[in-house]
């Protein structure tokens, strides 16, 4: 037993450590800004006692999305908890507070193999969702795996244990030495023979099927064995793999096989053990934490506001993917391939970027995720461990703005038009561009009919409320479409005209001659953005000049203060 | 009446009230709105991806084929993209042939002509404004409302097929039937400046208040959206422009939907 106390006090270490270390991790103070939809009228929030527990215990909100999902993870927490608290932690359980308590006793022995028979139902059920689903087959990790394996490697090793230690003469051999005298020769062999009828236990050579003697043994085992054993049938699950291995049973028994399987087993539990502190091993406790936390809420109220609030929400996840499977911008991941697009994966980055331990290119893909994000709200409606996730982005996504992460958009604007231009035009077409060939902006026929009429600019919203257009935009719709008929391009690439034009599409309704006007301007804006994007310009790299720069552009007088509170 | 309901992605967290009144209104005219999960329009990813933008549009058309419906937005915005990436399929062979793989890929097939319909739309056509103004309980006379459009639903008109994309009647016809006054203003058929908001709010902001100070001076009451981004821009950010004056802020930005609702006497007056 020596080796299970060391094993157990270097699984408890560890997962101590791994406690300290997981809640000493501090976010930093930039990552994320307050939500401030203060516009909103705050709703009654539904908090209640009943539906938190109703949420961690009946795992309702699964059952709203996916009936499999509910089926497979109510298995595992019943069969999970059962096997926890009328086995694993029968020392400080079951022998103190149930009376007569044994664990070869029915009911325990066949509780057993019905809550380790749904425990692993409900990962064979986990495993074949993760293989089934090529979406959440591409981003389940490492862990995902690994927690399956743990937990499904417990409950398999524990039944082969069970098996071999019902099969074996050894475990038989080694009951009868410490709890049987016998009175004479016969006993053992009586024993013996009605053990490997009606018990399973394979001795080599075989016992006596004689039908007296097994009636001898079966009167001795009522008055020995039978007051800490069941018969070996209520344990159905060991006992059918007993008989399945039993071809095989003098190789096994022969090299004790009882005692390595004991050794896999407790090693697996003492591993989750340890693991437990660490990635989704924690969920089983931060999830239900998160539930309660939550009140039973589907929407981003009440909002998130202390760090610690958020810290649980972060924790929480359970890595199910039903948040990615739903989300509304999960076509956008499917065409540009940025995992960061999808909620479950973007909230692993978000751990990394409140931790500040993304590197510059994670930072750029969490970046990008965030900003396609539309804030539809599904994912936290969807979400079965109630992860307030719309608060995290919403505040993650004005930390990232803050901090000019935020895009092409704001990048664009950190120098002026003419330095872009000389960047953007340093090393030619993207890779994009190239694959994508002649694109509106390329072709001299989407300019033949453009007469320079300046109907596209003078119908412009955007120039109407510049004082001085040619100083504050750049160029004007007008002459941007001169500059592609003369094929400079590259000259209009950031002209504060294309990246602040409204899109209302009136240059383009109203010019005579049937010029693309506006959808020009969108494919310079992708264009510039897949630039950018390739050569990883996610600064101006030339040092901004102090003038020129689009943010310093003169405002019209009325509008001074863009920022403030409530008029 | 049956259509594949396509809310938008800001409905459910920024505008919910919009939400809850389009239910209301529709099921009020027997105007079934099948829910389905669209994904979103592909407009917000427009200015840097061409074909994520298409491919989330045309996966809608998918889904709302499989069901046999047409869809019906109430959001101008969803609507004119919507619109957009189907005249682009036409035209683009390219893309089309790029979005048709990565719907491949999820097992489903490039859709055919599927209509889409933005709420106002609807309404002209399946109830028509008679209707309306036979169904109404409480007018609202004397209520002076200016008409918004929305960019993206009017223009461009050979794409979109709205409206007469210069001059447009069917918000007017619609609101008509209220009982409200219709005032006519300069700018109805201007921008309101949301989609620069977070890109340029400086002119994001010149753009709004300039809307709002011409519809005030026409002596308008109420500026009525039928357009998620409209109403949030005209509502929710309106604070920024710092307006001076009385504190009444006229005039009030309200959703059509709900005017509507209050003159057919299923909600109070939302002003």
């Amino acid at each position: 037993m020596t080796v299970f106390r060391i094993l157990l006090v270097l699984a408890c270490c560890i997962c101590l450590a791994g406690i300290v270390r997981r809640f000493s991790r501090r976010h930093k103070e930039t990552a994320f800004a307050p939500a401030g939809h203060n516009h909103e009228k705050s709703s009654p929030s539904g908090r209640s006692f009943a539906t938190a527990l109703a949420d961690i215990l009946l795992l309702r909100r699964t059952a709203r999305t996916s009936m499999y999902r509910w089926v497979m993870h109510t298995l595992i927490l019943i069969g999970f908890t059962g096997l926890l608290v009328f086995h694993a932690l029968d020392d400080i359980i079951g022998y103190p507070f149930i009376p007569g308590y044994e664990s070869t006793l029915d009911p325990w022995q066949w509780l057993r193999n019905l809550f380790g028979g749904m425990a692993l139902a409900g990962i064979v059920l986990a495993a074949a969702r993760r293989m089934g689903n090529a979406r959440l087959k591409t981003f389940s990790r490492r862990q995902d795996w690994l927690l399956l394996a743990v937990i499904g490697g417990i409950m398999i090793s524990g039944f082969l244990l069970e098996a071999s230690k019902i099969i074996s003469p050894n475990v038989f051999n080694r009951m009868t030495e410490s709890y049987f005298l016998p009175e004479d020769e016969n006993d053992i062999p009586a024993l013996q023979a009605f053990w490997s009828a009606h018990n399973g236990v394979i001795f080599t050579p075989p016992a006596s099927t004689d039908a007296t003697l097994i009636a001898k043994g079966e009167e001795l085992s009522a008055n020995n064995c039978n007051y800490c054993h069941s018969p070996t049938a209520s344990a159905f699950l060991s006992r059918a793999l007993a008989t399945a291995i039993g071809p095989a049973a003098p190789a096994l028994n022969a090299a004790n096989a009882d005692l390595g399987l004991w050794y896999l087993h407790i090693v697996l539990a003492f591993a989750a053990l340890a693991l437990m502190p660490y990635g989704k091993f924690l969920h089983p406790v931060a999830t239900p934490v998160n539930l309660a936390v939550r009140g039973g809420s589907h929407s981003a109220r009440p909002p998130l506001e202390t760090t610690a609030a958020r810290k649980v929400g972060l924790e929480a996840c359970t890595r199910c993917g039903e948040c990615s499977l739903h989300c509304s911008v999960a076509p956008a991941f499917a065409a540009i391939g940025n995992a960061d697009i999808l909620p479950s994966e973007k909230l692993v980055s978000l751990r990394g970027y409140a931790t500040g331990t993304l590197s510059e290119h994670e930072t750029d893909a969490f970046a990008e995720g965030s900003r396609i994000c539309t804030e539809c709200l599904r994912c936290t409606q969807i979400c079965p461990s109630g992860i307030n996730l719309q608060d995290l982005w919403l505040s993650s996504k004005k930390s990232l703005k803050h901090r000019e992460l935020d895009g092409p958009n704001t990048t664009i604007r950190q120098c002026n038009a003419m330095q872009w231009a000389e960047v953007l035009s340093a090393q030619g077409k993207s890779r994009f561009e190239q694959i994508k060939g002649d694109g509106l902006a390329d072709r001299a026929e989407s300019f033949w009919g453009c007469v320079q009429c300046t109907t596209c600019t003078s119908v412009c919203p955007v120039v109407a409320v510049s004082e001085a257009p040619a100083k504050d935009l750049d160029l004007t719709p007008q002459q941007i479409m001169n500059l592609l008929r003369m094929g400079l391009k590259d000259q209009t690439l950031a002209a504060r005209m294309v990246w602040s034009c409204t899109t209302c599409y009136k240059c383009q309704e109203h010019c005579p001659q049937n010029i693309q006007v506006a959808d020009i301007l969108f494919e310079l804006r992708q264009i510039a953005t897949e630039r950018m994007k390739e050569r990883k310009l996610t600064a101006c790299p030339l040092p901004a000049a102090t003038s020129g720069r689009f943010s310093a552009a003169p405002l019209p007088p009325e509008t001074k203060k863009p920022e403030g509170g409530k008029a | 009446m049956r259509y594949a309901y396509f809310s938008g992605c800001k409905i459910p967290h920024h505008l919910p009230e919009y939400g809850a009144s389009v239910q209301a209104l529709c099921s009020a005219l027997g105007i079934t709105l099948v829910p389905m999960e669209f994904s979103c329009c592909g407009w917000p990813i427009r200015h840097e991806n061409p074909v994520a933008s298409a491919y989330s549009a045309v996966r809608n058309f998918a889904l709302a084929e499989r069901e046999g419906l047409s869809i019906l937005t109430p959001c101008k915005c969803c609507f004119g993209n919507l619109k957009h990436a189907q005249a682009k399929m036409q035209q683009d062979a390219r893309l089309a042939a790029e979005v048709g793989n990565l719907l491949g890929k999820e097992g489903m097939r490039l859709p055919g002509k599927i209509d889409v319909h933005h709420l106002l739309t609807v309404l002209d056509r399946d109830v028509g404004a008679k209707m309306l103004g036979e169904l109404v309980r409480s007018p609202l006379s004397g209520v002076k409302v200016a008409c918004h459009y929305g960019c993206h639903a009017l223009r461009p008109g050979n794409v979109t097929e709205f409206d007469d994309p210069l001059a447009p009647t069917v918000f007017e016809r619609i609101l008509s039937a209220t009982g409200a006054e219709m005032v006519h203003w300069d700018l109805r058929l201007e921008c309101c400046g949301h989609p620069l908001r977070g890109r340029d709010d400086t002119i994001s902001n010149a753009l709004m208040r300039k809307k709002l100070e011409n519809a005030r001076d026409a002596g308008a009451d109420i500026l009525a959206t039928g357009c998620t981004y409209c109403q949030m821009q005209f509502d929710q950010e309106r604070h920024r422009i710092h307006e001076t004056g009385d504190g009444t802020k006229k005039p009030t930005a309200v959703l059509f939907t709900r005017l509507l609702e209050a003159a057919l006497g299923l909600a109070p007056r939302p002003f």
